[in-house]
């Protein structure tokens, strides 16, 4: 039923919309409850996110940390700007690969679709140079992902 | 100035997106006497392009444990088990 679109907004920003199941103080809460957050913002397959610190109150500041478990991890830290339970969030946010990059500004808002919720995420193009830092930890796990199917092969 | 001929705008309006472009490594440009001739930057656009799709799977794999907590949240919910 939930199909995501990402859209380009002008150069500088991108819109990402999904549609869930639950309503909006479900799906809000689970943005903003380390204990579920941890569930489900892994990004690829096998990466864990094994420190989860989320304030989550206007000025509050979260820091999430990732690893793949076989010594590749970076970690973002960031601080909300407004939150309206439960419709919307505002936060800014940087990686840090190690190096911070630039701030990456995102309004996420939740709104009620029929029994459902339209969530839709306005983020922050990130720079060329940001693009080829986050490429380089992505592609590393699925380099090594590639490496083990060869062997499987030889 | 001749790529600002098929659309409706100023020459500087045309020429502040093309440095918004050149920035982002989508087109490279050269000095050619008074002329600047544009180029697009296959390599930016194909990092481009990579980067979206890696952005893309990421978003997809998370939203889609996000659907099971949520299922998660609504059975607990339901069935009254804490």
């Amino acid at each position: 039923m939930s199909k995501l679109t990402l859209k380009a907004e002008g150069d500088t920003h991108i819109v990402v919309t999904r549609r869930f199941a639950a309503p909006p103080e479900a799906v809000y809460r689970a943005h903003t409850d380390p204990k579920l957050i941890q569930k489900w913002l892994l990004g690829p397959e096998g990466w864990t996110m094994p420190v989860c610190i989320n304030e989550a109150r206007p000025g509050g500041k979260f820091r999430y940390e990732w690893t793949n478990g076989k010594g590749g991890g970076f970690h973002i830290t960031g601080e909300y700007l407004k939150l309206e339970p439960h419709s919307r969030i505002v936060h800014v946010e940087r990686m840090h690969l190690p190096d911070p990059t630039p701030e990456n500004h995102v309004e996420t808002k939740f709104d009620a679709d029929g029994t459902g919720t339209l969530m839709t995420m306005r983020m922050t193009l990130p720079d060329a140079q940001t693009r080829a830092a986050m490429l380089a930890t992505g592609m590393e796990r699925g380099m090594e992902a590639s490496y083990v199917r060869l062997e499987g092969m030889i | 100035m001749e790529l600002s001929k098929p659309f409706e705008m100023t020459q500087p309006a045309i020429s502040q997106h093309l440095r918004v472009l050149e920035d982002a490594g989508l087109v490279i440009s050269r000095v050619e006497g008074a002329k600047r001739p544009r180029r697009l930057a296959k390599a930016g656009i194909d990092a481009m392009d990579q980067w979206i799709a890696m952005l893309r799977k990421a978003l997809e794999r998370n939203y889609d444990r996000l659907d099971e907590v949520l299922a998660g949240i609504e059975h607990e919910k339901r069935g009254g088990r804490k």
